[in-house]
């Protein structure tokens, strides 16, 4: 069919061109009986009609229908405004391009005015085509904040007709951002207003519901006081809707619960409420419309981060049914696509079992390929798939993830030009690099080390971040040659770059990757020593600027690695510690042994540890020094802390100490 | 003993032996003990009237029973214009009718329109229109295809009607049945009851389905007087 279009194009097309022209002239006549009969012609092409909206709108019909209904506005006849007004309403209908064209005609204003029209018809056609433009993100803002605002929307939610009550909830869906918004509509009495839509017509319900799923979301106060009105009686209804004979009512109806779940989960104690949404949901992915496709990101909303909702939908058998859906071969909607594998990614975030039962379905082929989708959303949503698959070590040994087949299109996305795809992939290699189970490493052989360390240089601090933690990972117990490949291509002056980055998340995974870097053998270690120790000053001079804690567990950690090397490598830890001259009795030391963090005091022990381990010549003369400086007594002062990590340390040291003759 | 025969023999006889058995006067009783509100017979009565689209008799029903119908009476003439135009064949005037009635239905149904398109089309094939046919399939039809790959399917089968020289005769013929139409027009019914929030269907029909299979439930498990001629509800002694 496509061929035949192409081909013969020429005289059908003209023939509809020059039909288009006739009509969009008839459009400026000065004959009102013209003119309605064109615009009743144009109304009637482009209902429902994609691609005439399209050649409509570019012989600028949307302009000639805008003056038409302004002309007409000033002399009533009603015919025309309702003609017109519908005309506009179905080029803003579900076409970014029309809501566009029509705010751009300037006649958003005169659309308001035909709500107070006395011509019932006058008001159905001003009220729909509103409602068109306010379901798009193009929509001009409303400001809530303005008491004369507030009133209008209250005039449109108390109509008797019911598109324009439909209007004032569509506003509010569409319109309503912040949570100081949601409080002045709240403490205005919204959603008393909104909820008695919900006994009314099919539209209004769903009107209502798509509001208050605004108007709730993220604001407990809010919940709370819709739970309560008329004693949950309302909160049923909604929970009845979700077995509602209109697919589309029962999706909104679990968007709605979604949105209050996440906000308040106390509300949901009954497991066969939970258990229900969930299955409504996974029905609902089957629907071939917009409901399937709000329905997979309703369902990946509703299971993330929660275990228990995740188990639940497994044993719905929703990984089979999701994958049943993905493999039907048909295009499927981006929006959906990205619903379904961010489903899938959050069922196997935490779980094997939905890990293992998802690879054993064949499904890496499938997601490479959406590896390559147009769509950056549904790039990073493969992505994340990819990320949480691979936390099953099982299939990550069985190199399931390191064939070339897969290895390489994730490499080729750390050029992707969307920074959401580059960090989410980062994610997923970070994952994948740490497969112990084959000698080489296929991420390697594609350059991988050069890319991630040109990603540690992007503008982005997620990539940056995610960046440094990939490589963390794959300097993981990594051999010599595999660390000196990494640092040829860094060097010295690269990672001071790095350690001393702007943003503390990067520092942290900075130093994680220089505490791999060091750990293992004892040549590992010289590293630090680079250009006259470059790397090692610039960590002591960061743990001395008071850091963050995570920071300074990597770093006290980069120094207990070094300092279980030579007697060199523990007396260049020493000079960092307490570097001389030292003016201000600045022992960040005894700070942290003092932190809150646990991890932090631990940490600081080990290096204590390795310091005066007593196998080595200067360990005696570091002791001294330590107990001068009051790190020894501190230590004896936590011979009780309340960690059994820490504390185990500290009677390693403490019985070094004796050791040394010491009380 | 007799509680096993039923488990086991699924014989008729064996059945009706150990099956509780109620005589047409006993049964009559307990019909009659149950009370019905004549007002709940008017409802559906008068549901099935305008669901279905008989104005003038939903309006008469109306005005000698008192019995209030769901929705505007006006509302159904318009809807049954629509329907009519559709099993007309005037498919491009049920277009223009759907439109003025509410024109947010065609814009948010692909598929009816789509159906609606496909009809226009096949009118066009059946009145031997070839020419107009073939630039209407292109103009029309085939960017419904592009916007949206459900309909490629279907959209090729109808084209095939362009194909074959005698289109009467061919694999598709169905599509130019006058059941086709009634298949459109009904579509476009229920679309339209759906925008106006009623139901698309009435209920007496599951009334009906209802008592079916309520009187299969107790088959087995009695023999009774059953209702087997809908049409007149009299009920017929068990045959033996």
């Amino acid at each position: 069919m496509p061929t035949t279009t192409s081909s013969s194009s020429s005289s059908a097309a003209s023939s509809s061109g020059n039909r288009q022209a006739d009509v969009f002239s008839r459009l400026a006549s000065s004959d009102p009986e013209v003119k309605l009969k064109a615009l009743r012609e144009v109304k009637n092409q482009i209902i429902g009609n994609r691609t005439k909206k399209l050649s409509f709108l570019k012989l600028g019909a949307v302009p000639a229908i805008a003056s038409a209904l302004s002309d007409a506005d000033c002399s009533s006849n009603s015919s025309i405004l309702v003609q017109s007004a519908a005309a506009l309403g179905s080029f803003a209908c579900g076409f970014e391009a029309g809501v566009q064209a029509v705010l751009d005609a300037g006649v958003f204003p005169r659309l308001l005015r035909l709500l107070t029209s006395s011509d019932e018809k006058v008001v159905d056609a001003g009220a729909r085509s509103l409602r068109m433009i306010f379901q798009s993100n193009q929509a001009p803002k409303y400001d809530f904040l303005q008491e004369k605002n507030m009133e209008f929307l209250f005039s449109l939610l108390n109509s008797e007709n019911e598109n324009v009550s439909g209007l004032g909830a569509s506003i509010i869906a569409h319109a309503c951002g912040t949570s100081v918004e949601q409080q002045v509509l709240c403490d205005a009495g919204v959603l008393e207003k909104l909820v008695l839509l919900l006994d009314g017509s099919l539209s209004q319900r769903e009107a209502c519901l798509e509001s208050l799923a605004t108007v709730l979301k993220s604001n407990p106060e809010a919940v709370s006081r819709f739970v309560g009105l008329e004693a949950g009686r309302y909160m049923s209804s909604v929970t009845e809707l979700t077995k509602d004979r209109y697919p589309r009512t029962r999706l909104l109806s679990c968007l709605c619960l979604v949105v209050i779940y996440n906000t308040s989960p106390s509300y949901f104690l009954n497991m066969g409420t939970k258990s229900s949404l969930v299955t409504t949901l996974l029905e609902l992915l089957n629907d071939p419309g917009q409901s399937g496709d709000e329905a997979a990101l309703g369902l990946s909303s509703l299971i993330a981060e929660k275990e228990d909702l995740q188990k639940l939908a497994y044993e719905a058998n929703a990984i089979k049914n999701i994958v049943d859906i993905l493999k039907t071969g048909s295009e499927l909607n981006p929006k959906r696509l990205q619903g379904l594998f961010l489903s899938l990614a959050e069922l196997c975030s935490k779980l094997e079992d939905c890990r293992c039962s998802f690879l054993s379905l064949e499904m890496l082929d499938l997601l490479v390929n959406e590896l390559r989708h147009k769509n950056a959303d549904v790039r990073t949503a493969a992505c994340i798939c990819f990320r949480n698959a691979a936390r099953s070590i099982k299939n990550l040994s069985a190199g399931r993830f390191t064939t070339d087949h897969v290895m390489l299109p994730l490499v080729q996305l750390l050029h992707d030009p969307s920074s959401s795809v580059q960090v989410a992939v980062l994610g997923a290699l970070s994952n994948i690099v740490l497969d112990f189970s084959s000698p080489k490493s296929t991420f390697i052989e594609y350059g991988g080390i050069k890319q991630l360390i040109e990603l540690s240089k992007s503008m982005d601090p997620n990539t940056r971040c995610s960046s440094l933690r990939a490589l963390r990972n794959l300097m993981f117990l990594a051999d010599n040659n595999r660390k000196e490949l990494f640092y040829s291509e860094v060097k010295a002056q690269g990672f001071v770059a790095l350690i001393s980055d702007p943003e503390p998340s990067v520092q942290e995974q900075a130093l994680a990757l220089l505490r791999n870097l060091v750990d293992g053998c004892i040549n590992s270690i010289e590293f630090v020593f680079d250009e006259d120790g470059l790397i090692l000053d610039t960590v002591g001079r960061q743990l001395r600027k008071a850091p963050q804690a995570q920071m300074a567990i990597q770093g006290m950690y980069v120094l207990t690695n070094v300092a279980s090397g030579t007697e060199l490598h523990k007396e260049a830890v020493m000079q960092q510690l307490f570097p001389q001259p030292q003016a201000e009795s600045n022992n960040f030391m005894l700070k942290f042994l003092q932190s809150h963090e646990s991890q932090l005091r631990s940490a600081t022990v080990w290096t204590i540890i390795n310091l005066i381990s007593p196998s080595s010549p200067g360990a005696l003369d570091r002791h001294v020094k330590l107990r001068n400086e009051g790190i020894i007594p501190q230590l004896k002062n936590m011979v009780n802390d309340a960690c059994l990590d820490v504390k185990i340390r500290i009677r390693t040291v403490l019985s070094q100490s004796m050791s040394f003759g010491d009380n | 003993m007799s509680l096993f025969r039923i488990f086991i023999n699924q014989d008729d006889e064996d059945m009706a032996t150990s099956k509780k058995v109620i005589t047409r006067d006993e049964w009559e009783k307990k019909l009659n003990a149950v009370k019905l509100r004549k007002q709940d017979m008017n409802t559906l009565v008068m549901n099935f009237l305008v669901t279905e689209g008989y104005v003038e008799a939903a309006d008469k029903f109306q005005r000698e029973s008192g019995t209030k119908p769901e929705i505007d009476l006006a509302t159904i003439t318009d809807r049954m214009a629509v329907k009519k135009a559709v099993q007309n064949g005037n498919v491009e005037d049920a277009i223009e009718k759907v439109n003025d009635l509410n024109p947010e239905i065609l814009d948010t149904n692909p598929e009816l329109f789509f159906h609606l398109q496909q009809q226009r089309l096949i009118e066009l094939i059946r009145q031997g229109k070839t020419e107009e046919a073939l630039e209407f399939a292109q103009e029309e039809l085939a960017p419904r295809g592009e916007e949206n790959q459900a309909f490629l399917q279907e959209l090729e089968k109808t084209v095939a009607l362009l194909v074959f020289e005698d289109a009467s005769n061919c694999p598709v013929k169905d599509l130019l049945d006058i059941s086709h139409r009634l298949k459109t027009a009904s579509e476009v019914n229920a679309a339209i009851l759906t925008s106006q929030s009623h139901e698309k269907d009435p209920k007496l029909p599951s009334l009906l389905k209802m008592l079916i299979w309520a009187q299969n439930q107790l088959d087995e498990k009695a023999v009774y007087p059953h209702i087997n001629d809908l049409s007149t509800g009299q009920l017929e002694d068990p045959s033996e």
